[in-house]
């Protein structure tokens, strides 16, 4: 192992800009079929769905009450940016009382 | 650029909290901010940080635990390709530089909502760079003085965002199946193979049975 941190700081930027790229090149060389515009288009709420499943799970009461409420305020006031950020300061006034 | 703002947020949130680790294990201000320039992913960074201050890692090592962490990184560019070469290669490869876990959220629903402008990937990226960088600076030049960003609930905050953009992107009951997929693919993959595998196997479950499912409409 070297020393240097530069080195360093060179594999770890390439593995890092390799794995934002190599997708992306890749279906550069794949035609782009209905079947797998439909692929691409649901993955993101896998995605998203799957990192929501996660937290529930690892987290307890107030992770699952601030989540519960970020879905219905989303649905309520139409902003999920907004939804999301209260969402956080429900999780921490939760936190803050002991739940 | 507006977009990103509230991102930025968080993301600064984030970038404390890894500051405060690099600060710990020895990394001054200026290294902790370059590494959060070079590999700007907060759990790779987190395990490369890991590994290097055991002292025994490889570079290769190194490499491949950035790529193990950073693999849905692979999925999620695939996802914008068909939407992003239309920039140009110049400016797609570019643009890949400031991909983020949020700012790909956020532009796959703008792509959705018909989104014409390729600059929103890193109109949204710029925000989350700079306070991903300020964060980093100020958690590893302020570490004794600080709250516990979990305190303020800052750690939930990605999940938050996907639970309300998954709340908001779901229109149809159609919408509901690559929700479920994915939601189960990660809760079955993550005990095994942990969470970074998970998200990446509940992002490809999801894509697998949509594709499967897909009938020939547009």
């Amino acid at each position: 192992m070297t020393d240097s941190f530069p080195i360093l700081l060179l594999v770890m930027a390439a593995a890092a800009y390799f794995c934002r790229a190599a997708g992306f090149t890749l279906m550069r060389l794949v035609p782009v079929t209905p079947r797998l515009e439909a692929a691409l288009r649901a993955t993101p709420l896998a995605v998203m769905a799957g990192i929501a499943a996660l937290a529930l799970q690892q987290g307890g009461l107030a992770e699952a009450l601030a989540l519960a409420a970020v879905v219905a305020l989303t649905r309520v006031i139409g902003s999920d940016v907004a939804a999301a950020l209260i969402g956080v300061a429900v999780a921490a006034v939760l936190r803050w009382a002991g739940l | 650029m507006r977009d990103g703002v509230p991102l930025g947020l968080s993301i600064f949130a984030y970038g404390l909290g890894f500051g405060l680790v690099a600060a710990q294990a020895g990394f001054g201000v200026v290294k902790a901010v370059a590494t959060s320039a070079a590999i700007y992913s907060g759990s790779a960074q987190l395990a490369a940080v890991n590994l290097l201050q055991s002292g025994t890692a490889t570079l290769w090592a190194l490499f491949a635990t950035i790529l193990v962490i950073n693999a849905r990184y692979i999925l999620f560019g695939a996802a914008l390709q068909p939407w992003l070469w239309q920039a140009g290669a110049a400016r797609a490869y570019g643009s890949l530089l400031l991909l983020g876990d949020a700012n790909w959220m956020f532009t796959m629903r703008a792509i959705r909502a018909g989104e014409a402008d390729r600059a929103y990937l890193p109109g949204t990226g710029v925000p989350m760079m700079a306070a991903w960088l300020a964060g980093t600076a100020l958690g590893a030049g302020a570490v004794s003085i600080l709250p516990e960003p979990q305190a303020l609930g800052f750690d939930l905050m990605l999940a938050a965002f996907a639970t309300a953009m998954t709340a908001a992107m779901v229109k149809v009951r159609g919408d509901l199946v690559p929700v479920a997929v994915g939601a189960g693919a990660a809760l079955a993959i993550a005990p095994l193979a942990g969470p970074g595998l998970a998200i990446i196997g509940a992002g490809l479950a999801g894509g697998v049975v949509a594709a499967l499912m897909h009938r020939g409409q547009p």
